[in-house]
C-alpha cells in the first residue's frame, strides 16, 4: 500500500505544473461566472458547477492516458518496475494519483462554487453531495483511460475514453433505460441534472457502480499490461 | 540450475506492430550464474545482452523458453526486492538525490529506519554524499550514473544486474566503480555485468559469456578463455639465424584480433629476445622487435605444429626453454569470436 501511495504522489509531482494550471483555471472560470455585476446569475452558477464536474473527468482521462506512454518513453518505468512493484500496483498508483488530483480539484472547485452560490444567494448543500460523484467519475475515467492506454496510443486512448462516456447520450435522449448501465453515464446524467434545489440528491448507486467499474477496468488493464513488453520503444 | 539467475532455452523475437518483419534478439539462450561470482556478459551492439537482462527483470516476456531469478520465475515482484538493477542510460526522476534513493528504497520494501541509514551509506559508497540534497537533474551524466548505481545498491541486494554501469564514467570514477563492485562481491553479492569495457571485465569477472546475434558464442572462466588452446609460445635458445627459415613453416600470427584464428594462414612470427651477433635483420623487419640478453627466441606456433616445431628446434641444436599456451587479451578473444560470427553469416 505504501508503495502505491508513494508512486501516486510521485506521479502527481511529475505533473505539478499542469495541476497548478488547473487550479488557476478554476479561479478564472469562477471569476467569469461571477459576472461583471458582482452578483452572478443562478443559471451561470449551476453551469459553472456542471462544467467543472465534467472537466475534472476529462482532465483525469488526459492525465491517466498519458502516464504509461510518458514513463515508457522516458524509460523511468524501468527503475520503478525493477523494484518490488507489480504492474497492477503501478497502474493502481496512476489511477489513485489521478483520483487524488481530482479530489483536490473538486474540493477547490466546490469552494469556488460555494463562494459563487453565496453571492447568488443560493442554497449550497448540494455542492458537497456532488463531490463524491465527481471523484468517482474521475477515478472511472482514469481507469478506463489507463485500460485503453495499455494497448493504444495515448491520444487514441483519451479520445476513446471520452467517446465511451458520451456514446450513450443519443440512446438516453431516446429514453432507452439501458443506457444508464453503461460505464460512467449515470454520473454524467447526475452532473447534468445538478441544481441547487433541495430535491436534488446524489445517486449513491451511481457512485458505487462507478467504483466497481473502476476496479474492473483496473483488473483488465493489469491483465493486459502484464503481457506487454515495457522496455521496447513505444510506437 | 544454480538458482541465482538461470535462462533455459530462451528465445525472444521482436515484431513490429505494423510490419511483418521479425527480429530474433535471443536464440535458444541458456545460461546459469553461480552464487557469489562476478559474471561478465559481453557482445557487440545488438547482440541481445540488454534483452536478456530485461527478460530477467520481467520487463518483457520470452517468446519461448523460461528462466528463474533467485529461485522464482522471471518477473516475480517479491524477488525483485532482493535484486539491484541499473539500466543502460539510466533515467531518474528529477528529485533531490537522497529523497530519490529513499523513494526507491521504500519501493524495495525496506523499513523506514533502514532506508535512511542505507541511503547515507550508498551515497558514501558512490562518493556523492555532498550532493545528497541536489536535484539529480542538475548533476553531471557520470554523477547520475553513480546515483543509478546507488539506487541499485540501496536494498543491499543479493544479486546485482548492471547494464553498462561504467559507460558515462571518467577513468577515476570507473576505477572507483570497479573497486565498489569487487567490494560488493566480497560481501557475497552475485554480480551480472554487461559491459563493452573489455579490459574491466577481464580484470574483475570470474566468468564471461560472449553473445553474438542472440546466440551464446562462448562461456567459461575468464582465465580459461584468455589462454589459447590453438597456439603455443615456444621460447628457445641456441637457434641460429639460418634455422629460422625451416621453422617459419610452423609459426602463426600472434595478433589474432587482426587475423581470425580459423582463417589464419601460417604467418612467420618469431620474436628475437636478444641481440645476438647474428644478423637477424630479416626477422626484425617482420617482427619489429629485438629484445633480451641471452640469445632467446620466441616462436608462436599452431597447436598441431607444436611437436614438429620442438623437434625441429632440437634437430637444429637449439634448447627449448619453455612451452606455454599463448595468453590473449579479452579484446582479442572478443574480436575473434565476433569476426568469426560475421564471417559465418
Amino acid at each position: 500500500m505504501m508503495a502505491i501511495v508513494l508512486m501516486a504522489t510521485n506521479f502527481l509531482r511529475q505533473r505539478r505544473w499542469p495541476v497548478i494550471l488547473l487550479f488557476v483555471w478554476i479561479l478564472v472560470t469562477a471569476w467569469l461566472a461571477k459576472g461583471f455585476s458582482g452578483r452572478p446569475d443562478a443559471g451561470d452558477v449551476v453551469f459553472h458547477v456542471q462544467q467543472q464536474s465534467i472537466y475534472i473527468c476529462i482532465f483525469s482521462a488526459f492525465l491517466a492516458a498519458d502516464a504509461l506512454h510518458t514513463e515508457r518513453k522516458s524509460r523511468r518505468i524501468l527503475l520503478l518496475l525493477a523494484k518490488a512493484v507489480s504492474r497492477a500496483d503501478y497502474l493502481l498508483a496512476v489511477i489513485v494519483g489521478t483520483a487524488g488530483l481530482a479530489a483536490a480539484y473538486a474540493f477547490f472547485s466546490a469552494l469556488c462554487s460555494l463562494w459563487l452560490s453565496a453571492r447568488a444567494a443560493l442554497p449550497s448543500g448540494g455542492i458537497w453531495g456532488l463531490l463524491p460523484l465527481v471523484v468517482a467519475g474521475a477515478m472511472l475515467s482514469a481507469s478506463v483511460a489507463v485500460f485503453l492506454s495499455t494497448f493504444l496510443n495515448p491520444y487514441f486512448a483519451t479520445a476513446c475514453t471520452l467517446a465511451l462516456f458520451c456514446a450513450p447520450i443519443p440512446f438516453h435522449v431516446q429514453h432507452r433505460a439501458w443506457s444508464l448501465w453503461l460505464p460512467g453515464f449515470p454520473l454524467l446524467v447526475q452532473f447534468l441534472r445538478f441544481s441547487f434545489r433541495p430535491e436534488w440528491a446524489p445517486s449513491w448507486i451511481a457512485v458505487i457502480a462507478s467504483l466497481v467499474e473502476s476496479v474492473l477496468f483496473w483488473l483488465l488493464a493489469s491483465a493486459i499490461f502484464a503481457r506487454r513488453d515495457v522496455a521496447v520503444p513505444v510506437e | 540450475m544454480s538458482g541465482v539467475l538461470d535462462y533455459t532455452h530462451v528465445t525472444k523475437n521482436y515484431r513490429s506492430l505494423w510490419s511483418r518483419r521479425r527480429v530474433r534478439a535471443l536464440d535458444n539462450f541458456s545460461l546459469s550464474l553461480e552464487r557469489g561470482e562476478i559474471f561478465g556478459f559481453l557482445g557487440p551492439n545488438g547482440a541481445g545482452k540488454t534483452t536478456a537482462i530485461h527478460l530477467a527483470m520481467g520487463f518483457m516476456r520470452p517468446s519461448s523458453g523460461a528462466g528463474q531469478m533467485l529461485g522464482k520465475p522471471f518477473g516475480d515482484p517479491r524477488t525483485r526486492a532482493r535484486v539491484g538493477f541499473l539500466a543502460e542510460n539510466v533515467a531518474l526522476y528529477h528529485r533531490p538525490a537522497a529523497k530519490l534513493l529513499r523513494f526507491y528504497g521504500t519501493l524495495s520494501r525496506m523499513q523506514p529506519n533502514d532506508v535512511g541509514r542505507r541511503c547515507r551509506e550508498v551515497l558514501e559508497q558512490v562518493e556523492l554524499e555532498s550532493e545528497a540534497d541536489r536535484n539529480v537533474a542538475k548533476l553531471s551524466r557520470g554523477m547520475q550514473q553513480r546515483i543509478g548505481l546507488a539506487q541499485a545498491l540501496i536494498s543491499d541486494p543479493e544479486l546485482l544486474i548492471l547494464d553498462e554501469p561504467t559507460s558515462a564514467l571518467d577513468p577515476v570514477a570507473r576505477a572507483a566503480m570497479r573497486e565498489l563492485l569487487l567490494e560488493s562481491n566480497r560481501a557475497g553479492k552475485t554480480i551480472f555485468l554487461s559491459s563493452h569495457l573489455l579490459s574491466e571485465v577481464e580484470m574483475i569477472c570470474h566468468r564471461v559469456a560472449i553473445l553474438v546475434k542472440g546466440r551464446l558464442m562462448t562461456l567459461g572462466r575468464t582465465d580459461d578463455l584468455l589462454v589459447s588452446r590453438d597456439r603455443y609460445e615456444i621460447v628457445a635458445r641456441g637457434v641460429t639465424a639460418g634455422s629460422f627459415e625451416p621453422l617459419a613453416q610452423f609459426t602463426v600470427a600472434a595478433n589474432s584480433s587482426q587475423v581470425p584464428l580459423s582463417n589464419s594462414a601460417p604467418v612467420p612470427q618469431a620474436r628475437v629476445l636478444s641481440r645476438d651477433a647474428n644478423p637477424f635483420d630479416r626477422l626484425r623487419a617482420s617482427s619489429g622487435q629485438a629484445l633480451g640478453q641471452d640469445g632467446r627466441v620466441q616462436f608462436i606456433v599452431a597447436a598441431q605444429s607444436q611437436r614438429d616445431a620442438l623437434e625441429k628446434i632440437w634437430a637444429l641444436g637449439g634448447e627449448v626453454l619453455s612451452v606455454n599456451p599463448v595468453r590473449r587479451t579479452l579484446e582479442q578473444v572478443f574480436l575473434e569470436l565476433t569476426n568469426n560470427a560475421g564471417a559465418g553469416r
